[in-house]
Order: C-alpha cells, then structure tokens, then sequence
C-alpha cells in the first residue's frame, strides 16, 4: 500500500510542487492544509503516514501545529519545509518533535531520500 | 569543493594556533594537576574540545593530514576521557609531541602546504589508544579516597537493561544545505535516548550554527542497545558517517567534586543540569514573558465589560512570568572563576614568549554573571591581558631603567553595582600615548585632524579601538592576531556593555568594562521611522531633541545639532536603514547615541517609548547584517531588530 501523506503549506504552488514530488515517488497525497490550524484537524482526520509541514504560516504556525499533532500521535512523522535563514525554527520545530527537514530550493529525489530514510524505507 | 578555501588560511592558522596553545598548556597542566586541587578530568575534557576542533577545522580546510593526527590524538584522549585518569608521563609526552608536530604542519598548512601525517606519530598515537582502551579501567578500585558511595541497585531490578555510555560519532554528508541543523538533530535524537553528557559542538554552538568540518560527537549514558541507537540513526536522512561504540564509564574518581559541606550536615544539595536546559529554560520563560504580553495587547480590543477580569488575570499572569524568568535568571548565574582561573596561566606562558616578568592579580572572581556573559567576555578579557603583557607591560630592564620594579603587575578585578558588574584589566606598565593614536587615526582616515585635536583623551585611547588604529609599532604574533581591540569593543557593545580606557604615560593603562549582569533582558527605546519599528538599546542613548533637520548648521558636511554644550552630527535612519529619507519639512526626533567616533545624532519619525525586552540572538543571514543586534518580539507580536548603532554608522 502506499504511504499515506498530508501536505501543509500555505502556498498552494509549494503544495502543488510538493504534491507532484510524491505522486512521482509512489506516495499518496491525502489531503492538503493550507495553514496549522487546519494541519492539525487534518491529521486527527486523516491519520497520514507522513506529513510535509511549512514552517511560516497563518494562523497557527508550523512549528506549533507539530507540536499538537506529535500530542495527538507521538509516532507522527512530520517533515519540515524550510528555507535557508531558518535554521532557528527548524530547530525549534525539532525541539517540537520534527522528524526531519529539507530546505527550499527541493530537488525531488533530495525529498524522497529524505522521507524514504525517515520512514525507514532506506 | 570547489569554492577557495585560501581566504579562510588566516583564521584557520590563528584558531588552529589557540587550540594548540590551550593544549600544550592543558597537557601541562594536567600533570601538574595533583598538587594543585584541578579536576583532571575537567582538564582532560577540554583536550578533547581542543583536539576535536582541531581535526573538524582541518578537515574543512582539506587539510587530511593534520586532520588524521588530530583524529588519533583524539581517540587517545577519549580512551583517557573514559578511562577517567590522569595520562602517564609517556602518554603526556606522546600528546606534547603531537601538538608540536601539528604546530609545524600547521605552519605548513598557513604557507601554503599540505603536509602529510607524520606515519610514525600516528601509529604511536594508535598504539596507545588501543592500549589505554584494551585494558579495562580497573573497575573495583577507587582511584582516589574515598568516593561518594554508590547507591546499591534496587533489589528487584527489572530485565537486564544495562546503562552504559555510548559514543556517538557522527559526520554530516557534505552539500548537506544546513549542517549544524542536522547535527542538532542527531543530537536532539540521542537525547531521547539518554542523557548526553557530553557533546561536541554542544548544542548551543550547533543553534548558532557552527559545526566544524561537519561532525558531531556525543557521549551519552544509555540504555539502548548498539543497533537499536543506529536504527534511529539511520533514519536520518543526510548522514555520511556513523559510529556507535561503547566507552567504559569514567572511574568515579573523574567525577566532579561533590560540594563540600559547610558544617555537618549541613550539605547544599545540588544536583547537576546540562548548560542548554538553563539555556532552553531561559528561552521559554521569555517566550512566556512575550506571550503574556501579547494577551494584554489583545485585551485592549476586548468589550468593557470582561476587560477588567481579564486585565487583572494578565498581571497575575505577568507577575508569575517575571517571577518565573527572575529565578531562571539567577540559576543562570555563574562565578568569574570560570574565567579568572585562566588568566594567570595565559599571562605566565605569554609573558615567557615575551621575556618578560608579569604577576597577575585577580579579585571578585567570585563575582557571579549570566553564563551567556561569560562566554562572551572570556575572549575579549583574555585580549586585554594578552595587550597588557604584549604592548602594556615593558622588558625587565626598560622597567629598572624607569625606575620601577622589574615585574610588572596586572590587575584583573570584578565587582557589583547595582545590576551591572564592573572589569577592569590594568597594568603598571609604561601607557598609552593619546596623540599618537590621534596621529594614527588621522592617518587611517578615521577622523579629521581637527576632530582629532578636540577630541578628549578618555576618548581618544578609545581610538584604539578603531580597526587598524594601534600605537604598537610592530605587530607580535601575541596579540596582532586578527582578535584586536575592535572586536574587545563590538564585544562589550553587543552586550549593552561600555568599555572605557584610562591611562597615563609611564604608569600604566585601565580597561574598564561596564557590562550588565545578564544578556537576555534589556530596556530598549523604540522609534518609528517611515513604517519600520526599530529598538535603540537604552545603554547607549544620550538623549533626545526635536529638530528641523534641513534649518541645522551643515557645517561639517552632515547636519549639526546643538547638545549637551557640544555638537553632534545628525544622520537620517530612514537612509541609514534603507527605507528612504524622511519628506522635507517635518520637525523630527532626534535621538542622541553613540558610534565609533563619537556621538550621533538619529533622526527618527516618533518616539515610541521604552520597553523591557527579551533580546533573541539573530540566526543565519540575518547575523551577518552590519547594524542589527538582535530582535525582539512586540506585545502585538511584531518583531522588531535592534540596532547597532557603531556598526550601522560605519556600515
């Protein structure tokens, strides 16, 4: 079965890129949040195997909705998207329970190691 | 890599040189460390930091050779870090040899070399490591008397989970985008393994994102099986390196002393916690302080009829926080001797280079700070004292020919006021020369002669705190190494300290440095210019004037504005800041700080008023940006950049 993924930016560009860098991977796209808030809910809803999570966003930022969803699920796999200059609340996001991260600009197989080695697929 | 690394040889040969001398000097140290009450293992801890940077900066630098040494060295080290012992003699030997034959090849290296590994020095240091790992610690029998007793294992102890330590090391692949993250990673994983007690880079260098040559080593205590703790590992993603062994448990002679108690039974009962919780406990508590903040803002929108409850709740909530960040302060809070037991040691091997005689007095060193602080004044007090010895202090026979006694004497000296503590470093030795440095500054540009000439002497020996400005006439390999007297400036700034000079020709020099006890709070004036809200640390604010820019005296190119009996030049920080000058016309504000050279004037849009804020270090690009210090987050949740008003000026 394929993985299960939640994709949470509040860009819907980077989603959509995301979304093509795991449909290409074999991954299954369940569901998009558009900021933490609805990040969580999502989760709670979806149970995804992995969650791609931005860092900056409306409403409830992506550090804080990692925290909540580590809460409800402490096995959650939560990706981090961040940018270079960001390093602080990567580590932040880290502190919150972050399983890892990549770093804008994504090269597509940089992502998938990523989340291949992260889910232990590697 | 393909980027060049030349331009990094300078400072990779300075570093590499500090570490070198902090190991020579720590080998002897250690040997000497029977006698004289240190903790050896304190000792040998540092030589690991030592060796260990040096083989991450050597390999950075491509410099394999000295990088494989230092990887030896350290694997000798390490097996004497968990054997818990002081090394023999033929070890210490062994590891004075190695420092000396890295000192060559770093000499090398600086002239543009890339020495080889010396094979014969290597395979001894391999030698030894196997030696000093293959024979176990000797487990039963106390290194030294008397040791706290061991508390007995609870009877019914559950399936054997044995708890043993762990060394983990480490290296992060390279084009890694962010390595100190992913190391902080690696760390922040092992911590959920068991208690790291020891990790080098420790987190808080990783948070500020160094990791030289991109390793990690941490030792922890746990009770994870090898593989289990390399699964967990090998989920991390951007790894290129990863081993897990075993180290023995030092002897309980290695640990730390336990507090000697005062009377019978009357121990204080301390217990030990790593330096980055008080760190990370700093940091919620401030988040804390900001959030409450941030609630008042919000009650302000709020309807009449709740907004009184909810205003008393907040400052309950506000008085528990300040209560909260209060205490987490004072268990921050850390004595000078941390510092001050160096200082002796530094200005005997210096003055030894120099040939010449120095007695160093340190007092208050008992003096307490915020950890913060003294990591951040270590460098610049041990710049001072390398002054005082290099360029203070005369020879032996200069000092008889004066009249005076032939050891100079320098004074290190900490003490209270109120919240600030106060050091100063002063020497006896032969002073500054204030026209001098006015001939020196004029002649770098810094300053016009006629600025020059009015300018008083207190503040002229400051001069010498301009880059490139000195009165040595000859730069010594002790103290014109890069480290100058600017940076001992930017550093006592960037603390919302002031440093102050004295000094007579022929009697000697004062550095003062008035610092404040703690880093992370300080009060902050906040103006408006255009739409950015920019902080001004209240240390450094003289005051403040309306004015209407365009009708001042333009005398000496940059607007005048008349104050405190003198004039000060006025810059609009709009242009300074890039967001544009202000319309024409318009009285402004003028705050009246301090640059370089002098007061400044700031023209500014409004006033906003003064602030308490918790000041968070800047991170990444940002840390880069000439002018900016720090940030700080509003009650509405803004953050706003704090100012370096020097660096901004000069920028």
């Amino acid at each position: 079965m394929p993985k299960k993924v939640l994709i949470v930016d509040d860009a819907v560009f980077m989603r959509n890129m995301i979304r093509d860098i795991f449909a290409s991977g074999g991954f299954q796209v369940v569901g998009e949040a558009a900021n933490g808030l609805e990040a969580v809910e999502k989760y709670r809803e979806l149970r995804p195997d992995l969650t791609t999570m931005d860092i900056v966003m409306p409403f409830k930022s992506g550090i804080e909705a990692t925290r909540e969803i580590v809460k409800v699920d402490p096995r959650a796999v939560v990706i981090m998207c961040s940018a270079l200059g960001q390093e602080a609340l990567v580590m932040e996001a880290i502190e919150a329970g972050a399983s890892d991260f990549i770093v804008k600009p994504f090269k597509s197989e940089d992502v998938i190691a990523v989340v291949k080695k992260v889910l232990g697929e590697a | 890599m393909n980027w060049d690394l030349s331009k990094y040889l300078a400072l990779f040969v300075s570093e590499s040189r500090d570490h070198l001398d902090a190991l020579s000097a720590g080998l002897v140290r250690l040997e000497k460390s029977g006698g004289s009450g240190e903790d050896p293992a304190a000792v040998v801890d540092e030589l690991f930091r030592h060796v260990h940077s040096l083989k991450g900066m050597a390999a950075a630098m491509q410099q394999e050779g000295i990088a494989h040494v230092a990887h030896r060295a350290e694997d000798v080290i390490g097996a004497l870090r968990a054997r818990g012992e002081s090394p023999s003699v033929d070890v210490v030997d062994l590891l004075l040899a190695v420092t000396d034959a890295i000192s060559e090849m770093v000499r090398e290296a600086g002239a543009g070399g890339v020495p080889a590994a010396p094979e014969a020095l290597a395979e001894r240091l391999s030698a030894a490591s196997s030696r000093l790992r293959g024979v176990a610690a000797p487990a039963a029998e106390p290194v030294e008397a008397a040791p706290a007793p061991v508390p007995a294992p609870p009877a019914a102890a559950p399936a054997r989970r044995r708890t043993r330590r762990l060394r983990v090391d480490v290296e992060v692949a390279e084009g890694s985008p962010v390595p100190a993250v992913r190391g902080f990673l690696v760390l922040k994983r092992l911590e959920g393994a068991g208690p790291v007690v020891a990790s080098v880079p420790a987190a808080e260098e990783l948070r500020a994102g160094r990791m030289p040559g991109r390793t990690l080593t941490v030792e922890l205590e746990t009770d994870q099986p090898i593989p289990e703790l390399e699964r967990t590992l090998a989920q991390i993603a951007d790894l290129a390196r990863v081993e897990v062994r075993e180290v023995e448990e030092p002897a309980p002679a290695a640990a730390p002393p336990a507090p000697r108690a005062e009377g019978a039974g009357e121990a204080v009962r301390t217990v030990r916690v790593r330096a980055e919780m008080l760190d990370e406990f700093l940091d919620v508590s401030g988040e804390l302080l900001l959030a409450t903040a941030r609630l008042r803002e919000l009650g302000r929108a709020m309807p009449e009829a709740g907004r009184r409850a909810h205003e008393e709740g907040v400052d309950r909530l506000q008085a528990i926080a300040k209560d909260l960040h209060g205490r987490v302060m004072s268990a921050r809070m850390t004595p000078l001797t941390a510092l001050s037991d160096r200082l002796p040691r530094a200005a005997r091997d210096l003055a030894r280079r120099t040939g010449k005689q120095v007695d160093v007095v340190v007092t208050g060193s008992e003096i307490e700070v915020d950890r913060a602080l003294l990591d951040e004044i270590s460098d610049p007090i041990l710049h001072l004292l390398r002054n005082a010895v290099d360029h203070g202090i005369e020879t032996a026979v200069q000092r008889i020919a004066a009249g005076k006694r032939p050891t100079g004497r320098i004074e290190v000296s900490a003490r209270r006021d109120r919240d600030r503590v106060i050091l100063e470093v002063s020497d006896d030795g032969r002073g500054m020369d204030p026209d001098a440095l006015r001939r020196s500054a004029v002649a770098r540009g810094a300053l016009g002669a006629d600025a020059a000439a009015a300018l008083p002497d207190a503040e002229a020996f400051l001069l010498a705190c301009l880059p490139g400005v000195s009165t040595a006439g000859q730069i010594t390999d002790v103290s014109g190494r890069g480290v100058g007297m600017d940076a001992v400036k930017r550093s006592v700034e960037a603390l919302s300290g002031k440093l102050s000079i004295e000094s007579r020709r022929g009697e000697g020099t004062r550095f003062t440095l008035r610092l404040p006890l703690t880093v992370a709070m300080q009060p902050v004036l906040l103006v408006r210019v255009g739409q950015e809200v920019v902080a001004i640390p209240v240390s450094k604010v003289h005051g403040a004037a309306q004015a209407s820019v365009e009708a001042l005296d333009r005398a000496g190119g940059a607007p005048q504005l008349a104050f405190g009996g003198g004039h000060v030049p006025v810059l609009d920080l709009g242009v300074l800041l890039g967001t544009g000058p202000a319309p024409a016309g318009v009285r402004r504000s003028v705050v009246i700080t301090e640059s370089d050279t002098g007061r400044v004037g700031l023209a500014v849009d409004q006033l906003l008023g003064q602030q308490e804020a918790v000041l968070k270090p800047l991170h990444g690009p940002l840390a880069l940006v000439p002018g900016l210090s720090a940030v700080t987050v509003l009650g509405n949740g803004r953050p706003v950049f704090v100012l370096d008003v020097p660096r901004l000026v000069a920028a």
